[in-house]
């Protein structure tokens, strides 16, 4: 019953308020926190609803799209008739469109810049009545970094159009992957209890008008929201500024902590300083190209002390985590210096921050189509981490072991690859009698040629031996070598098509 | 969404410890003289009452689990007993009861076969038993005729008899060691908890020991098949338990058209794929990958891996399963092009032991500062469900990748009992350790030595697979640290190394 009284009252607010004065109204409720305490009309004004249509790629049958998703969200509404919203609902869209406040106006938008790692997307209107559309609309300003104990709301819309602010308070920072996985980037955590509506995939959260950040979660359990950082933001629209988007800076190592004091005292470490012990270098990686060793201790990244789990203090939000200074603070072709402990010995060393090299598994493949080879029945693709997940839930336990081990221990795999090209599926053809059971076995050559990738797959498949034969070799097997007769499988090929697989490859 | 490969899960006839709340319905006394079967036949079908002790894989220092069962079994000879050994695994008491008495003649296991899941017991004192008549054994059951299971199952304390038809003769998985497939017939007769080790009658001889159940399906019953029986029977004529023997191949079936072509096989030449050889197995430098096996015994193999036997088409292990370690096999094959007759001598194969359960061994394990180590297998693998993929990896592929060679047993981290010189210690368990100061680990024992010197160094350095950031143990400091978690943690014995 008091829930009920609660929102009406909610309501009453709102419309008093968008008449004129904007002051706390103090007959509304006696619980102040869900007040609104911001001009209502700037919200109406000054985020659009964005309309997104999802499909991702069948991983089974890879020239099949699965059945689309819709995602609405609140964009922020930047200069120049740009809106910044999440990667997430802005990736693998086939079609996304801006809607205004009261749902009386439509267009169509295309992404201009979009930051999977980040998770940040920027949208421009596509065609259509664009003037039509952003008139009367305010863009928000992007405002400078907030403080621990500051007052931030959450701005979202009733499906009427009506304006809901929530008021929230910052209870900490942190450094969180809110999207592709292994990504982390500086994100307030801000306690506020939210309510369900309309367009709330992801919501614009502003302090003083202006735009701070972008939510990227909540939890209603612990009522905590996630919002990315203003600095994150503001890098990310820097980086967009000259039309190529460039994406974050990577150092490219893998650290552990130093807290076990036997672990300090066999790596000579003395209690006065904390440290990072390297475990792995990524190949090509800012990190090797500097000289980084494994089993380095990096002490100091930019003058600042690196204590023994990895955090720093930072001037503004206290302690955090040390990545943001490589991810956070910096951009690709920035110089960085560090200081690391080798043998107990002090080097100091000074790294140029780059984008991460080439992977054998990327860690995702968002935007874009798995690439494939049907031939004969053989179901031929590149592996992914996406690939993998599509065994569900419990894919690291489920997903077949030898692909994981790829996953896992890519260093193994990764001479004469590009990418790792596996049998996923065999669709039983006269070309593929008796092996409808070879699956997820590791392509090494065909027809002797070693196979770095699908186009190189394709390639080798176009010289059978000369006794009219295909052969395929396999990583491990058994069997290891099978054969495939080329006159048959291209007959195949030609029914496939005739049956509705749309296209036999895409590289 | 992809679905992953369908297992049938076969489910254990486990026999169950106490009466659990059933509903009892009176039955009809069984006709007097219906049955071929007189009062002295049923005699010689035995209750068997097993106390057991099941060892603790998680905590291996500890005395295990207490507890027991009931089981079937029968009279086949003078003081012989057969059953199933799941009936009498782990057993530290087994009691044997006769139909109609309720005297407990103490028992024994003479001979105990995990891997085909048959026991032989004797009683101390054979003299009550001496009016029975014990049980012939029969043949194989045709399909489609009757069978009469008899046994103690669960649902009441008497002699139980229930009657099907053969439904089915394959080839199947032993669920007892989880990893052995022989001859199995299905029948569609109820077998249940307690029926395990009893007596499938056809023609008042024995057609199969009652041995499994599908928990999956109604009405299938499944039990060992005569041949099987008769081969332990025979193994166990010299005093000693030789255990199965195994081609080491993996075959491939050769019905591809362009594999054939490839082969230069026509459309009705027989023969299988050698796809895989097992290193060190029987077949080891007898076989190569890519031969073609044409004929096993002078039985003809066909494109499926089939032979003839007896008018059925059979599996072509079906030959193998019969014979004994130091057998000789002959096999015809084809290699490149060119047909050659070959033969191997089989023999056990101990490395594969690691994908079976063991039974009635107690657990290997050795501790070092709260770190508790153990070699893995699948008894270990089943108490822990592995999840790290190097792990998984090398459980999977010791004996197709040869690591047995050079690793007798691949020592897992199971474990790490909290202390302050390893309260730090963190992601390490649940992998495989790679090497103690430097050296590779390749049995427990060993990583037992190099964890125990003469000498203590400086420190104990612990290498994960995996893992780059290695276990620190402070070498003047391991000793007392051992000695607390054993006193902390009610360590009785710090290691246990034998087989």
């Amino acid at each position: 019953m008091k829930f009920l009284t609660f929102i009406i009252t909610l309501f009453a607010v709102a419309s008093c308020c968008d008449k004129k004065s904007c002051t706390i109204n103090k007959d509304a409720s006696a619980d102040d926190s869900t007040v609104v305490f911001h001009p209502p009309r700037s919200v109406q004004t000054s985020v659009v609803r964005i309309n997104s249509t999802l499909q991702t790629w069948s991983a089974a049958q890879p020239w099949d799209k699965s059945a689309p998703k819709k995602r609405r969200a609140l964009g922020a509404l930047l200069s120049d008739n740009r809106v910044l919203t999440t990667a997430e609902m802005a990736t693998n869209v086939t079609y996304i469109e801006l809607e205004n406040a009261d749902s009386t106006r439509r267009i169509p938008a295309k992404v201009i810049a979009i930051d999977y790692e980040a998770n940040l997307a920027l949208l421009e209107p596509d065609n259509g009545d664009t003037q039509g559309f952003f008139k009367g609309l305010k863009p928000l300003t992007l405002g400078s970094p907030a403080k621990i104990g500051d007052e931030v709301s959450v701005w979202q819309l009733e499906e009427n159009g009506m304006p809901l602010v929530t008021r929230a308070t910052i209870q900490g920072v942190d450094i969180v992957s809110s999207f592709a996985q292994g990504h982390y980037f500086l994100t307030y955590e801000v306690k506020g209890s939210m309510q369900s509506s309309t367009s709330s995939f992801t919501l614009p959260v502003i302090r003083n008008n202006q735009l701070l950040g972008l939510l990227t979660s909540y939890s209603a359990k612990d009522q905590i929201i996630d919002v990315m950082a203003p600095e994150i933001i503001a890098a990310f629209l820097a980086d967009t500024a000259d039309k190529k988007y460039e994406g974050f800076p990577s150092l490219g190592i893998a650290i552990s902590s130093t807290v076990d004091p036997n672990f300090r005292t066999w790596l000579k470490l003395s209690d006065d300083v904390g440290g990072l012990y390297v475990t792995r270098i990524r190949k090509n990686s800012a990190a090797e190209k500097a000289g980084i060793e494994k089993g380095d201790v990096i002490i100091q990244i930019d003058n600042k002390d690196i204590g023994r789990r990895g955090y720093y203090s930072d001037a503004n939000y206290g302690k955090l985590f040390w990545s943001h200074l490589i991810r956070g603070t910096h951009k690709v072709g920035d110089s960085i210096n560090l200081t690391v402990l080798r043998n107990g010995d002090e080097k100091k060393i000074t790294a140029t921050l780059a984008r991460p090299g080439k992977r054998l598994i990327a860690s995702h493949t968002f935007d874009q189509a798995p690439r494939y080879l049907v031939k004969g029945g053989f179901i031929f693709q590149e592996l992914t981490a996406t690939y993998l997940k599509a065994f569900g839930k419990d894919w690291e336990s489920k997903a077949p072991l030898n692909l994981l081990d790829v996953i896992s221990s890519p260093e193994d795999y990764e001479e004469g690859r590009n990418k790792l090209v596996f049998l996923s599926a065999t669709i039983p053809t006269p070309a593929t009698t008796g092996y409808e059971r070879l699956r997820n076995f590791i392509v090494n050559k065909v027809n002797g040629q070693p196979i770095a990738d699908i186009p190189s797959l394709i390639k080798a498949f176009q010289a059978a031996g000369p006794d009219g034969l295909h052969t395929i070799e396999f990583a491990h097997g058994p069997p290891k070598t099978i054969f495939l007769d080329a006159t048959a499988s291209d007959l195949v090929d030609t029914e496939l098509i005739n049956r509705g697989i749309p296209e036999l490859s895409r590289d | 969404m992809i679905k992953p490969p369908f297992y049938a899960a076969l489910a254990l006839l486990a026999p169950l410890t106490a009466a659990t709340a059933q509903q009892k319905n009176p039955l009809a006394p069984l006709p007097a003289q219906t049955s071929a079967l007189t009062q002295n036949n049923y005699g010689s079908i035995i209750r068997i009452e097993a106390a057991t002790q099941v060892p603790d894989y998680r905590e291996p220092w500890k005395a295990g689990r207490f507890s027991g069962g009931i089981g079937t079994g029968f009279l086949i000879g003078h003081n012989r007993f057969l059953t199933n050994a799941h009936v009498v695994s782990n057993a530290r008491r087994l009691l044997i009861t006769v139909h109609g008495s309720p005297r407990k003649h103490p028992a024994k296991i003479v001979h105990i076969a995990h891997d085909c899941d048959l026991a032989l017991l004797e009683v101390e004192n054979f003299m009550p038993f001496l009016g029975l008549t014990p049980l012939q054994i029969g043949n194989v059951p045709k399909l489609e005729s009757q069978v009469r299971v008899i046994g103690y199952p669960v649902g009441g304390n008497r002699i139980s008899v229930t009657r099907g038809v053969v439904s089915r003769i394959d080839f199947n998985t032993y669920s007892h060691s989880r990893s052995d497939q022989h001859l199995v017939v299905q029948i569609d007769a109820a077998i249940n908890p307690g029926n395990s080790g009893g007596p499938v009658l056809q023609n008042g001889k024995v057609a199969g020991v009652a041995f499994q159940g599908l928990r999956s399906a109604d009405n299938t019953g499944y039990m060992i098949p005569t041949p099987v029986v008769k081969r332990f029977l025979k193994d166990i004529e010299d005093g000693h338990y030789d255990q199965y023997v195994d081609l080491g191949i993996n075959s491939f079936p050769m019905f591809n058209p362009a594999m054939r072509k490839k082969f230069g096989l026509d459309q009705n030449s027989p023969g299988v794929l050698v796809a895989s050889v097992t290193p060190d197995g029987p077949c080891d430098g007898v076989l190569k990958n890519n031969d073609i096996l044409t004929a096993i015994n002078g039985n003809a193999v066909d494109a499926a891996g089939n032979i003839l036997i007896d008018g059925e088409k059979v599996n072509m292990n079906e030959i193998v399963e019969r014979k004994f370690s130091g057998d000789s096999i002959q096999l015809n094959i084809i290699r490149a092009g060119k047909p050659l007759s070959v033969s191997c001598t089989l023999k056990p194969f101990p490395p594969s032991r690691m994908y079976a359960a063991q039974y009635g061994v107690k657990p290997r394990f050795t501790t070092f500062a709260g770190l508790v180590l153990q070699p893995l297998d699948r008894n270990l693998y089943a108490a822990h469900s592995f999840t790290n993929t190097r792990v998984r990896r090398l459980f999977t592929h010791y004996v197709d990748e040869a690591i047995f060679k050079h690793r007798k047993d691949i020592v897992i981290l199971t474990r790490v009992l909290a202390d302050p010189v390893n309260t730090h210690v963190s992601g390490h368990v649940g992998t495989a350790v790679k090497s103690i100061n430097g050296e590779k680990v390749t049995s427990l024992e060993q990583a037992h030595a190099l964890l125990h010197p003469k000498d203590t160094p400086e420190f104990f350095i612990i290498q994960c697979e995996g893992i780059e950031r290695p276990i620190v143990i402070p070498g003047d400091q391991a000793a007392e640290a051992s000695q607390r978690t054993q006193t902390n943690y009610g360590i009785s014995t710090p290691s246990h190394l034998d087989q």
